[in-house]
């Protein structure tokens, strides 16, 4: 912690709250829009009589499977997001070791920067074709697939920056003592960008919870994620406002608790960084 | 047994996972773009029939009137949206950080956006920038402001639209800016403080230099969302009025879906990705120049 | 009145629960026989619970599953082209916006219903919407004439023109038939921010392009000078076409919000349902709303006529249909099963019941029928009268980029952007240039005076 003091604590102060009305202004507006009724959206009444009759329609009406959403979203986003870090830090680590200033690395690295910036919407047809051959179509599997694929280039990109940090000696240390190659990663060198790990586990986490353009390609009825869920409010002729706000009200309270409840381990993982 | 064998070819395995993903999910359907960015397809009883039509493309690529004025949407979007979400994220960041108490709940509140599907951070913006019965009109109504054409004014629908991405994902950078700021190392910012430096010295010669990587990344991260904006504009402006919020990958999905032309939105996909390769070699080789030059002044 | 709407409405759903409840247990509306199970590619909309219904009802009286794969309308093109493009379709059953229809009949990608079932016929009271669900692919068209049968229309989208019947009733109006009625409307009622005189979309691409539409046939102009005789020589940038334009822009700037660039359907119905606009053009499929206690402040209060004229001329009426058509790539007894559904859901009872339901039939006995008296289907009138001035634009594969350009182009004259002259004009050279990339017989009319 840095220690604030005087006029700057103050100014300090004033900033976190701005930025937290930003915030949190838009999102309170939208949790009382759904506890009105789309009338009263409509008009943008301030006075109003509120309902729970969305949080019923999209929660136990027949129509809508939010429920089931919510789980589809919740296995995708988990697994994808273990599965990432995996892979992307034990890619980041074999570049950060051996490849570093190879041109094999930095075509690699090149290529993964760019990946990056394609618009998703020139893969999703490639990849419906693929998975469709292999009868993943309308799976989990696919959609945990291409969530990796999407996550992996932010993953390396923010281990290897973890990894550079780790101090050279430790390595050359390590190695006299004997030390092999993986259980050098595993036991000393992993430790030491658990934050990494962190920051990319939430954003990981994050983008394949929102995923909304591959999810809506991949998957159908039975495998729907919550976006596309909470797309379909969004009709041809009229957008379903209050269901909307509903099930996003809803839709953000499982990822908040998460979170929440992780804010310990995530405070204290990125002070055992620190410690280094 | 099993960890002297891991040891011995960790060497070898630990960059396979990654990749077999990108060749099979990524470069695989990326060069399937070439041969598609040369012809122009058809389908007739069911099949596509491809005829090799690589001048037409070229031809449509150049003679391209919107895609001029979605690169020059695209790169002001991008650069004003990225440019207020480092100032903001940084700050919000480091002054978080240095809350005494309350730290966990800030956290929490300030990163709910980006738990919130695009589509939905849309719509419900779109009611916001209402007209008749937006919060903001509103808002203003009780100041005694006129109201804003917020979305309908050419002059207010772009920047309208980068406040909405500002909302969205100024979290993103405040979350890994607050990462990185909370793993600094202690001993240098105490030592700055017994020294006596005043907190903007020690923010501006000690913060922000080891903070280096980390604000690099978020920026080149943030950059290429930015970019590749979709949903919420979608959803807000699809592109108008006339072409005053038209980004790059909203022309893109109207020439390769809405208007079914493969061939060609192919050759405007390989066009970008070629443009933005370009582009980051030039970046890389000018910062490797002057980080070189740098330290020629610094040795003398 | 209150009460009386009320007691109506009672008794409709007392008719409807009568209606369905026994319907159950009695025999199906007609015999399908035991069929594999379906899956339909559907949009969500505001007739989708309508049509939700009476599938149930289908699988109760016959046993007979259909699954429905209610996917956002952003997603559905893409959703119908995956299906169709590779492998084995997961759909049977394939909802297509009329606008996608021709990409569809002309790839091949679908069975010509009567390859599946050599005696299926469209009953005479179906309507069809122009033929668009016939597919003459010598002459490039859809026609009857030559064509084979692709599908059938599940809802029949068309323009009506909404307007608010206690306003004008209160200062002693007409409902409006032609737009100067619609612009002396206007001059009465227009109060703003209160009350807007007249609305309609104004929204870049499809909104705008549709929207206008009516202005356009109605004031004789066209795009293309007669595609159905290959003659695709543009005719856009017409004195005609000027005029319609003219009158649109002119209308939406003096009776509509500021923010009319922007102007999209959820706006146009948001601003009708809070009684904040007095008249509005607008699609048949919005009507649900208006009558919804929750979400319209102006129950009872609205009704529809026509959409108005030029004078001297006929109403344009601009047809927004989808088509439900079958795959080619799913095995022949999942085809089977579709037919079998198909024949249930256009019986006059399923429509009836589809109707009743919340769902726009499709059969003109339904429409002809008691429902038509009943208060909450006072939609139905304007409805059937329009369809003889019903058309259909763009029915050509280049009918995507069509719309691109005339979308955008239209909606940089109505905020300013450019003249309506040099709009049209860009517009037709844009056009032309499209054809011949298409190897069509093209051309164009003199430039308009900019």
């Amino acid at each position: 912690m840095i220690p604030l003091y005087g006029r700057t604590a103050w100014i300090g102060y004033g900033v976190v709250a701005l930025a937290i009305l930003f915030i949190v202004g838009p999102m309170v507006w939208i949790f009382v829009n759904s506890i009105k009724f789309q009338i009263a959206i409509f008009t943008g009444a301030w006075v109003f009589e509120p309902t729970l009759a969305n949080y019923k329609e999209v929660l136990f009406s027949r129509r809508s499977d939010l429920v089931g959403n919510l789980l589809n979203s919740f296995v995708a986003a988990f697994a994808s997001t273990a599965a990432v870090l995996v892979v992307g830090s034990l890619g980041a680590y074999g570049i950060h070791r051996w490849h570093r200033r190879r041109l094999f690395a930095r075509l690699l690295l090149g290529w993964v920067l760019v990946f990056q910036m394609i618009p998703v919407i020139t893969l999703v047809g490639p990849w419906y074709l693929l998975f469709h051959s292999l009868g993943l179509y309308n799976t989990l599997l696919a959609l945990v697939l291409t969530h990796i694929t999407i996550n992996l280039p932010m993953t390396m990109w923010i281990m290897l920056t973890y990894f550079n940090e780790v101090p050279v000696e430790l390595h050359e240390a390590a190695t006299i003592d004997g030390c092999g190659d993986f259980t050098m990663f595993w036991r000393i060198v992993l430790p030491l960008v658990v934050p990494g790990l962190i920051s990319a586990g939430i954003l990981s986490f994050v983008f394949s919870w929102n995923d909304f353009a591959i999810a809506l390609n991949l998957t159908a009825r039975d495998t729907a994620t919550v976006p596309v869920a909470i797309a379909r409010f969004a009709q041809q002729f009229e957008i379903q406002h209050a269901q909307m706000a509903a099930s996003s009200m809803i839709a953000i309270v499982p990822a908040l608790l998460l979170i929440a409840f992780g804010q310990r381990y995530i405070v204290r993982g990125l002070t055992t960084g620190a410690v280094k | 047994m099993i960890s002297e064998f891991a040891n011995r070819t960790f060497k070898h395995w630990s960059l396979w996972p990654c990749l077999g993903f990108l060749l099979a999910l990524s470069v695989y359907p990326v060069l399937q773009l070439i041969p598609m960015a040369l012809s122009t397809i058809e389908f007739a009883d069911g099949r596509s029939v491809w005829s090799f039509t690589p001048r037409r493309n070229l031809d449509l690529l150049l003679g391209d009137e919107v895609l001029r004025d979605a690169v020059v949407n695209t790169l002001f979007f991008v650069g004003l949206s990225v440019a207020i979400e480092m100032v903001l994220g940084f700050f919000a960041a480091l002054f978080v950080a240095c809350m005494p108490r309350g730290r966990t709940i800030a956290c929490t509140v300030l990163i709910l956006p980006i738990l919130l599907p695009g589509v939905a951070i849309g719509s419900m913006w779109k009611l916001m920038y209402n007209y008749n019965f937006g919060l903001f009109n509103q808002v203003a109504g009780v100041l005694g402001i006129e109201p804003i054409n917020w979305l309908g004014d050419t002059q207010w629908a772009l920047l309208s639209v980068v406040i909405v991405d500002v909302w969205h994902w100024t979290p993103f950078v405040f979350l890994i800016l607050y990462a990185a700021i909370e793993s600094l190392p202690q001993e240098v910012l105490e030592a700055a403080r017994i020294d006596g430096a005043s907190a903007w010295q020690t923010i501006r010669l000690i913060i922000l230099p080891l903070l280096g990587p980390a604000l690099a990344v978020a920026a080149v991260f943030r950059a290429i969302t930015a970019f590749k904006a979709f949903d919420q504009v979608y959803l807000l402006t699809s592109g108008g009025p006339g072409t005053s919020t038209e980004l790059l990958s909203l022309h893109l999905n109207r020439v390769f879906f809405e208007q079914n032309q493969i061939g060609y939105g192919s050759m405007l996909s390989l066009a970008i990705i070629a443009v933005i390769s370009a582009s980051i070699l030039v970046a890389r080789w000018t910062s490797a120049h002057l980080e070189r030059g740098d330290r020629a002044g610094a040795g003398r | 009145m209150q009460f009386q709407n009320m007691a109506a409405l009672a008794a409709a759903g007392a008719l409807a629960l009568a209606a369905t409840g026994p319907a159950a247990a009695q025999a199906p509306f007609a015999n399908v026989g035991k069929q594999v199970d379906i899956s339909i590619l559907i949009n969500s909309s505001p007739w989708f619970g309508g049509f939700e219904k009476i599938v149930d009802l289908y699988e109760k009286q016959t046993g007979n599953k259909v699954k429905l794969d209610v996917t956002p309308y952003g997603g559905m093109l893409e959703k119908g082209r995956n299906a169709v493009r590779a492998g084995t379709s997961p759909y049977d059953i394939l909802n297509l916006d009329a606008l996608w229809t021709i990409e569809f009949y002309e790839g091949g990608f679908l069975k010509p219903l009567a390859e599946i079932d050599p005696t299926f016929a469209l009953p005479a009271e179906v309507l069809t919407f122009e033929d668009s669900n016939y597919w003459n692919a010598q002459q490039r068209w859809r026609t009857r004439d030559g064509g084979q049968l692709m599908g059938y229309s599940p809802n029949g989208n068309i323009h009506v023109l909404y307007y608010r019947d206690d306003l004008l009733k209160a200062a002693g109006l007409e409902p409006p038939k032609t737009w100067d009625d619609v612009a002396a409307i206007c001059q009465k009622l227009h109060r703003p921010p209160g009350m807007y005189g007249f609305i309609t979309r104004g929204e870049k691409g499809n909104p705008i392009r549709y929207d206008w539409t009516p202005f356009m046939q109605g004031a004789g102009a066209s795009i293309v000078r007669a595609p159905k005789d290959g003659d695709y020589t543009v005719t856009i940038n017409s004195p005609q076409a000027l005029q319609a334009l003219d009158r649109y822009i002119s209308l939406q700037k003096s009776c509509a919000p500021p923010n009319v660039g922007v102007l999209g359907q959820g706006d146009v119905i948001q601003l009708l349902a809070t009684g904040t606009a007095a008249q509005g053009l607008a699609v048949i499929a919005a009507w649900p709303t208006f009558d919804d206690r929750q979400r319209s402040a102006v129950v009872g209060k609205i009704n529809t006529v026509v959409v108005p004229a030029f004078p001297g001329r006929n109403p344009g009426v601009a047809i927004g249909n989808w088509v439900f058509a079958v795959p080619k790539n799913i095995p022949a007894e999942r085809q089977r099963a579709a037919i079998a559904f198909s024949n249930w859901f256009l019986t006059a009872p399923a429509q009836r019941a589809y109707a009743e339901g919340g769902g726009i039939p499709v059969r003109s006995d339904t429409f002809a029928s008691d429902l038509a008296s009943r208060p909450e289907f006072r939609w139905m009138k304007a409805y059937i009268d329009s369809q003889p001035f019903a058309r259909q634009e763009l029915g050509y594969a280049e009918g995507a980029q069509v719309e691109a350009v005339l979308g955008l182009r239209l909606n940089q004259a109505l905020v300013g952007e450019m003249s309506p002259a040099r709009a049209l004009n860009t517009a037709a050279r844009e056009i032309e240039a499209i054809f011949q990339r298409g190897g069509r017989r093209t051309g164009q009319l003199t430039p308009l005076p900019e």
